[in-house]
Protein backbone atom coordinates (compact mmCIF):
# COMPACT_ATOMS: atom_id res chain seq x y z
CA UNK A 1 0.00 0.00 0.00
CA UNK A 2 1.43 3.27 -0.77
CA UNK A 3 1.53 5.74 2.31
CA UNK A 4 -0.53 8.10 -0.22
CA UNK A 5 -3.12 5.27 0.37
CA UNK A 6 -2.36 4.64 3.91
CA UNK A 7 -3.12 8.58 4.57
CA UNK A 8 -6.72 8.50 3.09
CA UNK A 9 -7.40 5.81 5.13
CA UNK A 10 -6.33 7.16 8.44
CA UNK A 11 -7.70 10.22 7.16
CA UNK A 12 -10.89 9.10 6.02
CA UNK A 13 -11.98 7.08 9.40
CA UNK A 14 -15.62 6.70 9.85
CA UNK A 15 -16.89 9.96 12.03
CA UNK A 16 -20.06 9.92 14.73
CA UNK A 17 -22.98 11.76 13.42
CA UNK A 18 -24.38 14.23 15.69
CA UNK A 19 -25.41 13.30 19.36
CA UNK A 20 -28.90 12.18 19.17
CA UNK A 21 -28.85 11.09 15.91
CA UNK A 22 -30.13 7.90 16.26
CA UNK A 23 -33.45 8.87 18.37
CA UNK A 24 -34.08 11.50 15.68
CA UNK A 25 -34.09 8.90 13.25
CA UNK A 26 -36.78 6.93 15.37
CA UNK A 27 -38.71 10.07 15.44
CA UNK A 28 -39.13 10.20 12.15
CA UNK A 29 -40.48 6.66 11.42
CA UNK A 30 -43.46 6.31 10.01
CA UNK A 31 -45.65 5.18 12.82
CA UNK A 32 -46.72 1.89 11.10
CA UNK A 33 -43.59 0.27 8.83
CA UNK A 34 -45.14 -1.40 5.45
CA UNK A 35 -44.31 -4.91 5.25
CA UNK A 36 -46.24 -7.88 4.33
CA UNK A 37 -44.27 -10.65 6.38
CA UNK A 38 -44.96 -9.60 9.54
CA UNK A 39 -48.17 -10.72 9.08
CA UNK A 40 -48.58 -14.08 10.03
CA UNK A 41 -49.49 -16.44 7.11
CA UNK A 42 -52.56 -17.65 9.13
CA UNK A 43 -53.74 -14.25 9.42
CA UNK A 44 -53.78 -13.67 5.61
CA UNK A 45 -55.27 -17.24 5.29
CA UNK A 46 -58.24 -16.63 7.36
CA UNK A 47 -58.84 -12.96 6.01
CA UNK A 48 -61.48 -13.80 2.71
CA UNK A 49 -62.35 -10.56 1.75
CA UNK A 50 -58.23 -9.94 1.50
CA UNK A 51 -57.43 -13.03 -0.21
CA UNK A 52 -60.52 -13.21 -2.35
CA UNK A 53 -59.02 -9.56 -3.80
CA UNK A 54 -55.52 -11.49 -3.91
CA UNK A 55 -56.84 -13.66 -6.32
CA UNK A 56 -58.89 -11.36 -8.11
CA UNK A 57 -57.12 -8.49 -8.75
CA UNK A 58 -54.40 -10.45 -11.63
CA UNK A 59 -57.36 -11.37 -13.64
CA UNK A 60 -58.75 -7.91 -12.93
CA UNK A 61 -56.05 -6.41 -14.37
CA UNK A 62 -55.32 -8.72 -17.28
CA UNK A 63 -59.26 -8.15 -18.71
CA UNK A 64 -59.27 -4.35 -17.82
CA UNK A 65 -55.84 -4.38 -20.09
CA UNK A 66 -57.56 -6.36 -22.67
CA UNK A 67 -60.64 -4.19 -22.49
CA UNK A 68 -58.04 -1.48 -23.48
CA UNK A 69 -56.36 -2.55 -25.80
CA UNK A 70 -59.69 -3.73 -28.04
CA UNK A 71 -61.29 -0.44 -27.28
CA UNK A 72 -58.10 1.22 -28.38
CA UNK A 73 -58.03 -0.79 -31.77
CA UNK A 74 -61.47 0.06 -32.59
CA UNK A 75 -60.67 3.89 -31.86
CA UNK A 76 -57.83 3.58 -34.05
CA UNK A 77 -59.62 1.55 -36.85
CA UNK A 78 -62.75 3.88 -37.06
CA UNK A 79 -60.41 6.96 -37.06
CA UNK A 80 -58.37 5.14 -40.47
CA UNK A 81 -61.72 4.65 -41.79
CA UNK A 82 -63.01 8.35 -41.21
CA UNK A 83 -59.64 9.42 -42.58
CA UNK A 84 -60.11 7.16 -45.92
CA UNK A 85 -63.61 8.09 -46.43
CA UNK A 86 -62.29 11.73 -46.62
CA UNK A 87 -60.14 10.84 -49.07
CA UNK A 88 -62.61 9.23 -51.29
CA UNK A 89 -64.52 11.88 -51.02
CA UNK A 90 -62.47 14.12 -52.19
CA UNK A 91 -61.23 12.02 -54.77
CA UNK A 92 -64.91 12.27 -56.00
CA UNK A 93 -65.34 16.00 -55.70
CA UNK A 94 -62.13 16.37 -57.82
CA UNK A 95 -63.52 13.97 -60.28
CA UNK A 96 -66.62 15.58 -61.21
CA UNK A 97 -64.91 18.90 -61.53
CA UNK A 98 -62.88 17.64 -63.76
CA UNK A 99 -66.48 15.92 -65.82
CA UNK A 100 -67.67 19.47 -65.26
CA UNK A 101 -64.74 21.42 -67.27
CA UNK A 102 -64.90 19.10 -70.06
CA UNK A 103 -68.45 19.23 -70.51
CA UNK A 104 -68.15 23.03 -70.47
CA UNK A 105 -65.72 22.57 -72.87
CA UNK A 106 -67.41 20.35 -75.04
CA UNK A 107 -70.49 22.49 -74.42
CA UNK A 108 -68.38 25.37 -75.80
CA UNK A 109 -66.99 23.95 -78.64
CA UNK A 110 -70.72 22.95 -79.55
CA UNK A 111 -72.18 26.22 -79.33
CA UNK A 112 -69.06 27.34 -81.62
CA UNK A 113 -69.23 25.55 -84.70
CA UNK A 114 -72.51 24.76 -87.01
CA UNK A 115 -73.92 21.74 -86.44
CA UNK A 116 -73.71 19.33 -90.00
CA UNK A 117 -76.92 16.95 -89.20
CA UNK A 118 -78.54 20.00 -88.87
CA UNK A 119 -77.70 20.99 -92.66
CA UNK A 120 -78.43 17.52 -94.18
CA UNK A 121 -81.88 17.54 -92.48
CA UNK A 122 -83.01 21.12 -94.10
CA UNK A 123 -82.29 20.05 -97.84
CA UNK A 124 -83.67 16.94 -98.26
CA UNK A 125 -85.23 17.62 -101.44
CA UNK B 1 -17.11 12.07 21.49
CA UNK B 2 -16.55 7.84 21.95
CA UNK B 3 -16.85 6.12 18.73
CA UNK B 4 -16.44 2.12 18.55
CA UNK B 5 -14.36 1.11 15.12
CA UNK B 6 -16.91 -1.17 13.09
CA UNK B 7 -15.09 -3.78 13.71
CA UNK B 8 -15.87 -3.89 17.13
CA UNK B 9 -19.33 -3.01 17.11
CA UNK B 10 -20.11 -6.34 14.86
CA UNK B 11 -17.99 -8.19 17.56
CA UNK B 12 -19.85 -6.90 20.49
CA UNK B 13 -22.90 -7.29 18.68
CA UNK B 14 -22.78 -10.51 16.57
CA UNK B 15 -24.20 -13.45 19.08
CA UNK B 16 -27.56 -11.23 18.75
CA UNK B 17 -27.28 -10.21 15.32
CA UNK B 18 -29.85 -13.01 13.65
CA UNK B 19 -32.32 -11.90 16.22
CA UNK B 20 -31.68 -8.25 16.18
CA UNK B 21 -32.36 -8.44 12.07
CA UNK B 22 -35.88 -10.85 12.91
CA UNK B 23 -36.95 -8.33 16.00
CA UNK B 24 -36.50 -5.23 13.40
CA UNK B 25 -38.67 -6.61 10.61
CA UNK B 26 -40.97 -7.65 13.31
CA UNK B 27 -41.62 -3.96 14.13
CA UNK B 28 -39.55 -3.87 17.63
CA UNK B 29 -38.00 -0.21 17.79
CA UNK B 30 -35.46 -0.88 19.80
CA UNK B 31 -34.28 -3.64 17.20
CA UNK B 32 -34.04 -1.04 15.08
CA UNK B 33 -32.52 1.60 16.59
CA UNK B 34 -29.69 -0.81 17.36
CA UNK B 35 -28.93 -1.53 13.73
CA UNK B 36 -29.29 2.48 13.15
CA UNK B 37 -26.77 2.87 16.00
CA UNK B 38 -24.59 0.17 14.53
CA UNK B 39 -24.47 1.70 11.02
CA UNK B 40 -24.75 5.55 11.73
CA UNK B 41 -21.15 6.16 11.47
CA UNK B 42 -20.26 4.45 8.52
CA UNK B 43 -23.67 5.88 6.57
CA UNK B 44 -23.25 9.37 8.01
CA UNK B 45 -19.35 9.79 7.39
CA UNK B 46 -20.41 8.82 3.83
CA UNK B 47 -22.58 11.42 3.46
CA UNK B 48 -20.57 13.85 5.27
CA UNK B 49 -16.93 12.93 2.91
CA UNK B 50 -19.36 13.38 -0.20
CA UNK B 51 -21.51 16.15 0.38
CA UNK B 52 -18.75 17.86 2.48
CA UNK B 53 -21.56 19.13 5.28
CA UNK B 54 -22.75 17.86 8.39
CA UNK B 55 -26.33 18.97 8.39
CA UNK B 56 -26.12 17.55 4.67
CA UNK B 57 -24.73 14.39 6.23
CA UNK B 58 -27.36 13.74 8.50
CA UNK B 59 -30.25 14.26 6.51
CA UNK B 60 -28.96 12.08 3.74
CA UNK B 61 -28.21 9.60 7.03
CA UNK B 62 -31.72 9.80 8.18
CA UNK B 63 -33.10 9.15 4.11
CA UNK B 64 -30.89 6.17 3.85
CA UNK B 65 -32.08 5.00 7.35
CA UNK B 66 -35.66 6.08 6.84
CA UNK B 67 -35.40 3.80 3.00
CA UNK B 68 -33.95 1.00 4.93
CA UNK B 69 -37.07 0.79 7.59
CA UNK B 70 -39.18 0.27 4.61
CA UNK B 71 -37.01 -1.81 3.21
CA UNK B 72 -36.25 -3.86 6.03
CA UNK B 73 -37.86 -7.68 4.46
CA UNK B 74 -35.71 -7.68 1.76
CA UNK B 75 -32.59 -7.33 3.95
CA UNK B 76 -31.09 -10.93 4.35
CA UNK B 77 -28.72 -10.52 6.92
CA UNK B 78 -26.69 -8.02 9.18
CA UNK B 79 -23.40 -8.20 6.36
CA UNK B 80 -26.36 -7.79 3.92
CA UNK B 81 -27.65 -4.80 5.72
CA UNK B 82 -24.01 -2.88 5.79
CA UNK B 83 -23.80 -3.75 2.24
CA UNK B 84 -26.90 -2.34 1.28
CA UNK B 85 -26.60 1.08 3.41
CA UNK B 86 -23.39 1.58 2.25
CA UNK B 87 -24.70 1.43 -1.17
CA UNK B 88 -27.97 3.69 -0.95
CA UNK B 89 -25.65 6.07 0.86
CA UNK B 90 -23.08 6.67 -2.20
CA UNK B 91 -26.00 6.51 -4.39
CA UNK B 92 -28.52 8.97 -3.04
CA UNK B 93 -25.37 11.26 -2.45
CA UNK B 94 -24.20 11.31 -5.68
CA UNK B 95 -27.79 11.73 -7.14
CA UNK B 96 -28.11 15.04 -4.61
CA UNK B 97 -24.53 16.19 -5.93
CA UNK B 98 -26.08 15.74 -9.25
CA UNK B 99 -28.82 17.80 -8.83
CA UNK B 100 -27.32 20.26 -7.27
CA UNK B 101 -28.89 20.31 -3.73
CA UNK B 102 -25.66 20.51 -2.64
CA UNK B 103 -22.42 22.12 -3.89
CA UNK B 104 -18.93 20.89 -3.06
CA UNK B 105 -17.44 24.29 -3.29
CA UNK B 106 -18.85 25.02 0.23
CA UNK B 107 -16.07 24.80 2.73
CA UNK B 108 -16.05 21.96 5.14
CA UNK B 109 -17.49 23.97 8.12
CA UNK B 110 -17.26 21.27 10.64
CA UNK B 111 -13.05 20.60 10.85
CA UNK B 112 -13.06 21.60 14.23
CA UNK B 113 -15.97 18.73 15.44
CA UNK B 114 -13.80 15.75 13.88
CA UNK B 115 -13.57 13.47 16.75
CA UNK B 116 -11.08 12.97 19.34
CA UNK B 117 -10.04 10.30 17.98
CA UNK B 118 -8.37 11.76 14.75
CA UNK B 119 -6.31 13.62 16.84
CA UNK B 120 -3.41 11.04 16.67
CA UNK B 121 -2.89 12.38 13.14
CA UNK B 122 -2.36 15.29 11.39
CA UNK B 123 -5.88 17.38 11.41
CA UNK B 124 -4.63 19.96 8.86
CA UNK B 125 -3.66 17.86 6.32
CA UNK B 126 -6.85 15.24 7.01
CA UNK B 127 -8.88 18.86 6.40
CA UNK B 128 -7.43 19.47 3.40
CA UNK B 129 -7.71 15.76 1.99
CA UNK B 130 -11.47 16.12 2.69
CA UNK B 131 -10.98 19.36 1.31
CA UNK B 132 -9.17 17.91 -1.73
CA UNK B 133 -11.59 14.71 -2.18
CA UNK B 134 -14.50 17.62 -2.32
CA UNK B 135 -13.03 18.67 -5.72
CA UNK B 136 -13.87 15.19 -7.55
CA UNK B 137 -16.55 14.47 -9.59
CA UNK B 138 -19.39 12.56 -7.80
CA UNK B 139 -18.93 8.98 -8.80
CA UNK B 140 -15.31 9.29 -8.68
CA UNK B 141 -15.87 10.41 -5.09
CA UNK B 142 -18.09 7.76 -4.11
CA UNK B 143 -15.24 5.72 -5.25
CA UNK B 144 -12.59 6.49 -3.26
CA UNK B 145 -14.96 6.47 -0.27
CA UNK B 146 -15.90 3.82 0.26
CA UNK B 147 -12.41 2.01 -1.01
CA UNK B 148 -10.93 3.78 1.72
CA UNK B 149 -13.38 5.08 4.42
CA UNK B 150 -15.17 1.61 3.81
CA UNK B 151 -12.10 -0.40 3.33
CA UNK B 152 -14.63 -2.21 0.13
CA UNK B 153 -12.56 -4.03 -2.39
CA UNK B 154 -13.22 -3.04 -6.00
CA UNK B 155 -15.58 -5.70 -7.31
CA UNK B 156 -18.17 -4.32 -4.00
CA UNK B 157 -17.75 -0.81 -5.16
CA UNK B 158 -18.64 -2.11 -8.60
CA UNK B 159 -21.63 -3.60 -7.75
CA UNK B 160 -22.46 -0.82 -5.28
CA UNK B 161 -22.24 1.77 -7.70
CA UNK B 162 -23.54 -0.22 -10.70
CA UNK B 163 -20.07 0.66 -13.07
CA UNK B 164 -17.59 -1.80 -14.13
CA UNK B 165 -14.84 -3.04 -12.11
CA UNK B 166 -12.10 -1.28 -14.81
CA UNK B 167 -13.73 1.94 -14.06
CA UNK B 168 -13.60 1.77 -10.59
CA UNK B 169 -9.92 0.77 -10.91
CA UNK B 170 -9.53 4.05 -13.22
CA UNK B 171 -11.29 5.98 -10.60
CA UNK B 172 -8.53 5.03 -8.01
CA UNK B 173 -5.72 5.34 -10.00
CA UNK B 174 -6.61 8.75 -11.48
CA UNK B 175 -7.64 10.32 -7.99
CA UNK B 176 -4.35 8.92 -5.96
CA UNK B 177 -2.46 10.47 -8.64
CA UNK B 178 -4.29 14.08 -8.31
CA UNK B 179 -4.01 13.73 -4.81
CA UNK B 180 -0.84 12.65 -4.98
CA UNK B 181 0.12 15.51 -7.31
CA UNK B 182 -1.71 18.05 -5.90
CA UNK B 183 -1.52 18.18 -2.00
CA UNK B 184 -0.40 15.09 -0.65
CA UNK B 185 3.26 15.18 -2.02
CA UNK B 186 3.93 18.34 -0.29
CA UNK B 187 2.11 17.67 2.95
CA UNK B 188 3.22 14.53 3.41
CA UNK B 189 6.90 15.51 3.16
CA UNK B 190 6.08 18.39 5.51
CA UNK B 191 4.92 16.39 7.96
CA UNK B 192 7.12 13.78 8.05
CA UNK B 193 9.39 16.39 8.80
CA UNK B 194 7.68 18.05 11.13
CA UNK B 195 7.50 14.20 12.66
Amino acid sequence: MSEVEDRLRRALRPIDPPPGFAERVMRALPDQRPTATVTPIDIVRTSPRASFWRRVSAPAALAASLVAAVLLGQHVAIQQEERAGLAARQELMQALRLTSQKLDDAYQAVQGTPAPVQENEENPS
Amino acid sequence: MIRESPIAVNQTTAPDTPSLLLRARGGDASAFESLVRMHQSSVFSIGYRMLNRRDAAEDLAQDVFLQLYRRLDSIESLEHCGYWLRRVAANLAIDWLRHAAYTTTQPLEAGAEIPAQQADHDPLLNRELDRLLGELAPAARAVMVLRYQEDCDVAEIATALDMPVNTVKSHIKRSLTALRGKVIGARLITAEELS
